[in-house]
């Protein structure tokens, strides 16, 4: 009778699962959750998957270049390359017959009101209501998405309202609210939607308002700055590669809009979402502070968001609240002078306190405003100048 | 002197435990690692068993055979399943990114991965020792090696079941299980002169021993998944584990974060939305979710008593260590099913919250149910209230949400005269006979009550337009859910496969084919072990989601069950193997024996669906099992050991039985519930007495 195999196999195998087990009892070696960081999420193309034509919600895209039959898309980072039938990353952009089309345009699958500090927004006509509408799409993946029936979704999938550009503001309008959200999925994918809705809004007297990811290219950026007047955008984090792993995007074009939005004085404030793990490093935040001041100032607010478990990202705790007066301490003493806290009710770090005399300028019980001690968008105290849109008597009072 | 002979006896004897323990370990792994649900449960044993059996077949061209590769072989068993745990935990993090729940294929290939090792080489041992004993002139046949094993296969699952589960964590189980096999494969190694092996395996099996026995070793092998560990029990209902990050405690159960510090949102929306209704508060019953914040606000209504029913004390007794629940001398913890609490009290209450996930378990389903919904009201006093809520999103509800909340809405509309939504951050159902509110925050001011959440954010996220939203989304047409047709776990299903773009269409397409390959290729006489084996683990599924439905806390009872279905094996093997004449007539007997049981299984789903103990599931099983038992010898007797090795028949069985657990556990339970899964077993029985009455004269 033959042997199995062979007493120096044998003993290679007995070295490698000794070491192996040595390595485990470490706590070295064993390939650790950093390893899934940088490992990018970035969706696909959706090859062959265009309707064979441009409906009734169907536009022509604002910004895309052609080669022959081949399109790509222009609007943002990702810059699909669609050969005719297929459907770009954000799900939205088809090539139909060598054009590109946006398929969600006057299609809204969610239509509401919304108090303006849901966005949030904190700086921003504070007390007042925003007509919030949002079509299916993102050009992100993010694993921890709440909108995900709709941003994760192709237009032909969900159920919506029909409602052109015309009738979002009639409806706005009609219902006496002062702005209009492009909101809750992510409305760069939507853009020809937004734009002309955001035209329109603009001479009908409404302000506009951006609610994103800031996933975007510049030219169409700045052309939509035009009519934008307010936005709240994601800095999801400040590591390119939790950008790729959690978001399935990259950080430089998010920061380049920051800057654009700055230098076209587009007020906006700036969302980061405190996933445990990943974006909870006060070295990071330390360094993303750095670079808003830098860049931006020191008058954008910053929102530090609390996590819970969402969509696919279900197995990490919420974020400690500690952690976040942690973080809000450590953005304050570096020079951001209005940082919030998101997702924790009561929480002082909801109110707005005057950078100059730290007194309360804005009490906020949720959306309500309990006091509003702002005066032509000064402090009522000293008299500083507040950073914001201000309009005079907040509208909620608890 | 013991001859070799009976070393390889009790060495598979000693695999049978060892790979019975691993199997009941890996199950719970998995279901703390993943989605703990019956799909997790099912796509475990179905590649268990396949692969089991595909390593089966690998034996069966084996020539090179000896005793000394057959004990090195029975060393890597036993010492491989501190292996395969280890895997499991920290791959995880390699495999997926931190933190996330992957989807059905993701799943499915992780478990085949990292059970593949294991399960091939448990295959592969038992004809090998079959083959080893054969070459050696000892007197041994296939039913006396499929008895042998399943001597091992209960011990080890009688080990498991009724002790190791309660006193030892997983670790240390893997050391007591594998002790017997160990020292039979040193034995076999010394007597076989082989000492630089035994050396080797010495060496091994000390760093084998120094590890499973080492506590903080086991917490580390968590700390990727949970970070700092501060508490882990390995409780008979589910892993729990406490982690802390800064001063906050989370509690996690099976994997799954259940609570972490002031979550007040919650706290508020569950209590207050039901209680703030009542005019006045005496009596509570809350089932789950009883940590945080939530008992204080109880509180608020001064309620004379509350009962508060947590299945697993040992999360409650946790809780109460480390001040997640704070005492309060109204409040009395329950740790029993809430369903069977609601079953048996005396008591009468003002309201029942209940804060349990969605319904993606039998057991949880119970709780969503038109039975249930049926008990709750006869405990409730006139005009009562019961809450419950489910995952919704609220800026849009697509079709398998609206689906979702319909179902359950027309479920709750049968016994409640009003069931009013609340769009909050999850969707709540608030049911009862009189007036319901849905202004909240002008209820909480009459009763001059206070609060974070609800006062500062009720009217800007609960807008008349989205309760209108919400209230308009209902589909009266909708189905009911009822503890045997589970629609609302089904919905819950699609809406998993949904939220992971995935469809298990093309791998249930893929089985198929390869069924039907395998099939056009056996011998006939060999589907009919292809079909018992499969009749058994869907048998097996059917008692344990049985046992879900009515009994609830399957994970303490799994190793029960699977101990009956085991245990039944042994006997059945023994009378098979004793009986002198290996004719058809006996195995179609059997095969009549087993359609009687399975439809008896039906007439009591169709028409009684009583609450039989819990006695008559594991003796039915065992009967099962039984019969299954003894038509193995008697199968393979009748092909011959020349026609069909015992690897063939091995290999028939296994198969059978992975593609019943898919078929039964997978698909047609969850999807189309309980009867659907006792037609189909009812038919392949057929199909397989037909067989043996067609073929029968012939090989006789």
């Amino acid at each position: 009778m033959s042997r199995m195999i062979t007493r120096k196999e044998f003993l290679k195998s007995i070295g490698f699962g000794a070491t192996a087990l040595f390595w485990a009892s470490t706590g070295f070696g064993f390939p650790g959750k950093d390893n899934q960081k940088g490992k990018s999420i970035k969706g696909e193309i959706f090859v062959g998957d265009a309707p064979d034509r441009p409906s009734r919600w169907s536009r022509e895209g604002y910004y895309y270049e052609t080669v022959g039959e081949t399109v790509q898309c222009q609007v943002c980072p990702n810059r699909c390359v669609l050969e005719p039938g297929d459907r770009s990353i954000c799900r939205s952009k088809v090539n139909i017959g060598g054009k590109l089309y946006s398929l969600t345009y006057g299609n809204p699958c969610s239509v509401n009101v919304d108090p303006i500090e849901k966005k949030p927004l904190k700086h921003f006509y504070s007390g007042s209501l925003v007509f919030s509408i949002a079509t299916t799409g993102c050009n992100f993946r993010c694993l921890n998405c709440q909108n995900w029936e709709i941003s994760q979704k192709r237009p032909e999938d969900v159920r919506y309202f029909e409602l052109f550009p015309e009738d979002v503001v009639k409806q706005a309008k009609k219902g006496n609210i002062p702005s209009i959200a492009y909101t809750y999925s992510e409305p760069i994918t939507y853009y020809e939607y937004m734009y002309d809705t955001a035209r329109l809004a603009k001479e009908a007297g409404l302000k506009n308002v951006l609610v994103s990811n800031g996933y975007i290219n510049k030219e169409p950026l700045i052309r939509l700055c035009r009519y934008l007047d307010g936005a709240n955008v994601n800095l999801k984090s400040f590591d390119d590669r939790i950008y790729r792993s959690l978001n399935g995007g990259t950080l430089e074009p998010v920061l380049n809009t920051f800057k654009t939005m700055h230098q076209e004085g587009v007020w906006f404030e700036i969302t980061t979402l405190i996933v445990p793990t990943y974006v909870d490093k006060p070295e990071m935040i330390k360094r993303m502070c750095g670079w808003i001041l830098r860049e931006l100032g020191p008058d954008y607010p910053l929102h530090l968001l609390r996590f819970f478990p969402r969509y696919k990202l279900t197995r990490l705790p919420a974020t400690p609240i500690s952690m976040l007066e942690e973080l809000r301490e450590l953005a304050l003493r570096e020079g951001i002078r209005y940082v919030y806290l998101g997702n924790v009710p009561g929480h002082k770090g909801s109110h707005t306190y005057c950078h100059n005399c730290h007194k309360i300028l804005i009490d906020r019980k949720g959306y309500f405003i309990a006091q509003y001690n702002l005066k032509d968008g000064r402090c009522k105290y000293c008299g500083t100048l507040i950073p914001g849109r201000w309009m005079e008597g907040a509208r909620r009072r608890a | 002197m013991i001859n070799d002979k009976r070393l390889i006896i009790w060495s598979i004897i000693g695999t049978g435990i060892c790979s019975v323990t691993t199997q009941l370990l890996t199950i719970r792994e998995f279901l703390s690692q993943f989605h703990g649900n019956e799909i997790t449960i099912s796509l475990v044993l179905f590649c268990w068993l396949l692969l089991t059996g595909i390593g089966s077949l690998a034996a069966k061209p084996v020539r090179r055979l000896s005793v000394a590769g057959y004990s090195l072989l029975i060393l890597i068993i036993a010492l491989w399943p501190l292996v395969q745990m280890i895997v499991i935990r920290e791959f995880r993090e390699v495999f997926f990114p931190h933190g996330t729940s992957p989807g059905f294929y993701p799943i499915f290939f992780y478990i085949i991965i990292s059970i593949c090792p294991y399960c091939l080489l448990t295959g592969f041992i038992l004809p090998y020792a079959l083959k080893v004993m054969q070459e050696g002139q000892y007197n041994f046949t296939s039913g006396d090696l499929y008895l042998t094993d399943s001597i091992g296969d209960i011990t080890g699952g009688l080990a498991f079941s009724f002790v190791l589960v309660y006193w030892v964590k997983p670790f240390l189980t893997i050391a007591i299980a594998s002790a017997f096999l160990i020292l039979i494969g040193l034995i076999l190694l010394l007597r076989s002169r082989r000492y630089v092996f035994l050396m080797a395996a010495l060496v091994l099996c000390s760093v084998f021993y120094y590890y499973s026995t080492n506590r903080a070793f086991e917490k580390l092998t968590l700390s990727n998944q949970y970070g700092d560990v501060v508490r882990y029990v390995e409780s008979p209902y589910g892993r729990i584990v406490v982690s802390k990050e800064g001063p906050q405690y989370t509690f996690w159960e099976s994997g799954v974060p259940l609570y972490s510090d002031a979550n007040i949102i919650k706290s508020e929306e569950k209590v207050h939305y039901p209680l703030c209704q009542q005019d006045k508060i005496e009596n509570v019953l809350m089932v789950s979710g009883g940590l945080g914040e939530t008992l204080g606000e109880v509180s608020k209504y001064r309620p004379a008593h509350v009962d508060y029913v947590e299945l697993d004390p040992n999360l409650t007794d946790t809780a109460l260590s480390l001040g997640a629940i704070k005492k309060t001398p109204f409040v009395e913890i329950i740790n029993t099913d809430g369903r069977r609490h609601i079953k048996m009290t005396q008591r009468k209450y003002d309201a029942i919250i209940i804060d349990l996930p969605d319904p993606d378990t039998f057991q949880i389903n119970r709780f969503f149910t038109s039975e249930f919904f049926a008990l709750a009201k006869k405990v409730l006093k006139k005009g009562g209230i019961l809450s419950l809520s489910i995952e919704y999103a609220p800026n849009y509800i697509s079709e398998i949400r609206k689906k979702k909340l319909s179902t359950l809405y027309n479920t709750a509309r049968l016994h409640f005269k009003n069931v009013m939504l609340l769009p909050g951050e999850e969707a709540y159902f608030l049911c009862r006979d009189g007036k319901l509110w849905p202004d909240i925050p002008a209820r909480l001011k009459l009763k001059s009550i206070r609060t974070s959440y609800i006062e500062g954010f009720f009217y800007g996220n609960i807008t008349t337009e989205r309760i209108k939203q919400l209230r308009d989304s209902l589909d009266v047409n909708e189905y009911i859910n009822t503890d045997f047709k589970p629609r609302l776990m089904n919905i819950v299903f699609q809406e998993w496969f949904e939220k992971h773009g995935t469809s298990p269409g093309y791998f249930v397409a893929i089985i198929f084919v390869l069924t039907v390959i395998y099939l056009l290729f056996m011998k006939r006489e060999e589907y009919i072990l292809f079909s018992t084996g499969l009749a058994t683990m869907g048998a097996e599924m059917l008692i344990i989601f049985a046992f879900q439905v009515i009994y609830g806390y399957v994970y303490l009872k799994i190793g029960a069950i699977v101990t009956a279905f085991l245990l039944g094996l042994l006997p059945g093997a023994i009378v098979g193997n004793v009986s002198k004449n290996k004719d058809t007539r006996k195995l179609l007997v059997s095969e009549m024996l087993l359609l009687s049981l399975l439809i008896l299984f039906f007439i009591w789903l169709a028409y009684f669906k009583s609450e039989l103990p819990p006695l008559c599931f594991l003796v039915y099983g065992f009967l099962f099992s039984f019969l299954c038992g003894f038509q193995f010898p008697i199968a393979a007797g009748i092909i011959g050991e020349k026609r069909s090795p015992a690897a063939g028949c091995l290999a028939a069985d296994l198969c059978g039985a992975s593609v019943g657990t898919l078929a039964t556990g997978t698909i047609l339970i969850p999807l189309c519930g309980l009867q659907f899964a006792v037609i189909f077993l009812i038919l392949v029985k057929i199909s397989s007495s037909m067989i043996i009455m067609f073929t029968g004269k012939i090989r006789d």
